[in-house]
């Protein structure tokens, strides 16, 4: 049993390094179809955490939280994502507006600044310090994605990652959120990227293109 | 007896080579579904080319000869530094990660010298874009292994490797995971895999190893294609050692080099299936886009140097 408990803390602390390989490799990734694999593998390894905190704390609700992250955001959310893809049918490439190593320096200045703000803090409260700063190390490259990429597609993926950032926060300083707000959180998601579905078809109908940066004028 | 197990693990490095070309090929073939040629064709083939005649083109002078003897050479020597079966190495602390680097990056340079000196167009072209593709390479390499032996205070190589052993796997920090990343796309530029280089054509416009060795022939070929191998397996289990020695025998009793063979043998497979993986799922870069390949390296190695000021040691 000890062995367990060491796993489990352990788990909680080094492993969320590797969520920082998740966010480097997204950051470079040249198609839209790699950085959902990414996204997918990153809410595994969130999922993981949830699992290894339900362990350690001996919260039964955090297995239901950890199913749900699971079956949503690992399954769901990727599998929407591709049949959007597909359905989209427009071209596969992100179309970034920096170069990949661009892209690295900039995700790795966030990781880095996330690591100096998350430095003192850590040492106050009792919280692993890696995981904490992945957490916010996701909240800062989700929200670079969200202005680097010109595809529609790829800015609700930005939000999904932010949101993993602050669902793993959420996580590392509280134990995570009661069940019921969990829930509300999810279903949130799930709405919210159904309207950025339909919001996306509206987009390629109205303007044949899912490129943000040219919508310039109003049309009706 | 300590030098007995080094000598091996140095003969295991370099006998093992080819077979270990031929496992990654067979391994290739299984996820394109072919049958594939036999894991031991690659010493049959060494075998062959040392029994056929050293054809030398009339233009050549004696580098070409010279080149592949001194890239064989490299090879050896770069091997007496990897540990394999115990965290110590035939030339071990006598020379730092340093001196492993530009041990390799001299083979390079005399075999883009060996394929200048051939006089064939093909020869020229491999070797300016290899001389590229090593250039860029050299930092991400450089400053990967840099990175690793901050974190452990060490300069040589079995010095790492005995740190790296007295943690806990659960101990890895963000340095080493993304050291490995950066380390690993240098291994693949190196040796000439997939995303930068096909080693399995001769035919494309884009091939840059085997461009430079296409006017060697016999023992020279044979020479030149063993050493590349040799720097494959190399490169493998310079990964293992520096990012998974656990199992290596710390202490020297038969059983524990056994287990500390065996352990190797079932790391260097995994290893053997991802790369065989990646080769098959990722295609081949652009040639120009080879430069941000690595740049991405270079960018991902100098963030692990900046890491280790975080990571607490």
């Amino acid at each position: 049993m000890g062995l367990v408990a060491i796993a489990t803390a352990k788990f909680l602390g080094s492993f969320s390094v590797f969520l920082f390989l998740t966010v480097l490799l997204m950051v470079v990734a040249r198609r839209i179809s790699t950085s959902v694999l990414l996204f997918s593998l990153q809410s595994a390894i969130i999922t993981a955490e949830v699992f290894a905190m339900g362990v350690r704390e001996k919260l039964a609700a955090a297995y239901v939280v950890g199913a749900l992250v699971l079956l949503i955001k690992v399954i769901a959310i990727p599998y929407a994502f591709f049949r959007l893809v597909d359905r989209l049918k427009s071209p596969r490439d992100v179309k970034a507006s920096t170069t990949p190593t661009q892209s690295v320096f900039i995700a790795g200045a966030m990781i880095y600044l996330s690591y100096a703000a998350v430095h003192s803090f850590g040492q106050t409260v009792h919280v692993p310090e890696d995981a904490l700063a992945a957490a916010v190390a996701l909240i800062l490259t989700g929200s670079f994605l969200m202005v680097s990429r010109k595809k529609a597609l790829m800015q609700m993926l930005g939000l999904l990652v932010l949101e993993n950032g602050i669902f793993l926060a959420a996580l590392i300083t509280t134990f995570g959120m009661p069940l019921v707000i969990e829930i509300g959180i999810f279903f949130d998601i799930l709405v919210g990227l159904l309207l950025m579905g339909i919001f996306t078809f509206r987009i390629r109908d109205t303007f044949d293109h899912l490129d943000v940066s040219k919508l310039r004028r109003l049309r009706g | 007896m300590t030098t007995a197990i080094n000598v091996l693990q140095a003969l295991l490095l370099i006998l093992g080579a080819p077979l270990v070309t031929g496992i990654v090929g067979k391994i290739k073939a299984a996820i394109q579904r072919r049958q594939g040629a036999s894991i031991w064709r690659p010493y049959a083939e060494i075998a062959k080319l040392f029994r056929k005649e050293d054809l030398v083109p009339p233009s050549a002078s004696w580098v070409f000869r010279f080149a592949p003897k001194v890239l064989f050479a490299t090879a050896v020597c770069a091997v007496a530094f990897v540990p394999v079966l115990q965290p110590s190495a035939l030339l071990g602390s006598r020379g730092d990660f340093f001196f492993l680097v530009y041990l390799l990056a001299l083979g390079r340079f005399f075999l883009s010298l060996g394929a200048l000196d051939g006089g064939s167009a093909f020869g020229g072209m491999g070797a300016s874009r290899d001389a590229l593709i090593s250039t860029l390479a050299e930092a991400p390499f450089l400053l990967g292994l840099v990175a690793v032996s901050i974190m452990s205070a060490h300069a040589d190589i079995p010095g790492i490797v005995m740190w790296t052993l007295q943690r806990n796997v659960f101990d890895i920090s963000a340095v080493h995971i993304l050291a490995f990343t950066s380390l690993a796309m240098v291994v693949l530029a190196e040796t000439g895999r997939m995303p930068v280089d096909n080693p399995t054509t001769h035919l494309e416009l884009t091939m840059i190893h085997e461009g430079m060795v296409l006017e060697y022939s016999g023992p020279s070929l044979a020479l030149v294609e063993w050493a590349s191998a040799i720097k494959l397996h190399a490169m493998l289990a310079l990964l293992i050692s520096l990012f998974g020695p656990w199992g290596m025998a710390s202490t020297v009793s038969v059983w524990g080099i056994a287990a500390a063979l065996l352990l190797y043998l079932a790391k260097l497979t995994a290893l053997m299936i991802l790369l065989a993986l990646v080769e098959s799922v990722v295609a081949k870069l652009r040639m120009y886009l080879v430069p941000d390949f690595l740049g991405v390296a270079s960018a991902v190695s100098a963030l692990a140097v900046i890491f280790t000021t975080l990571v607490k040691r």
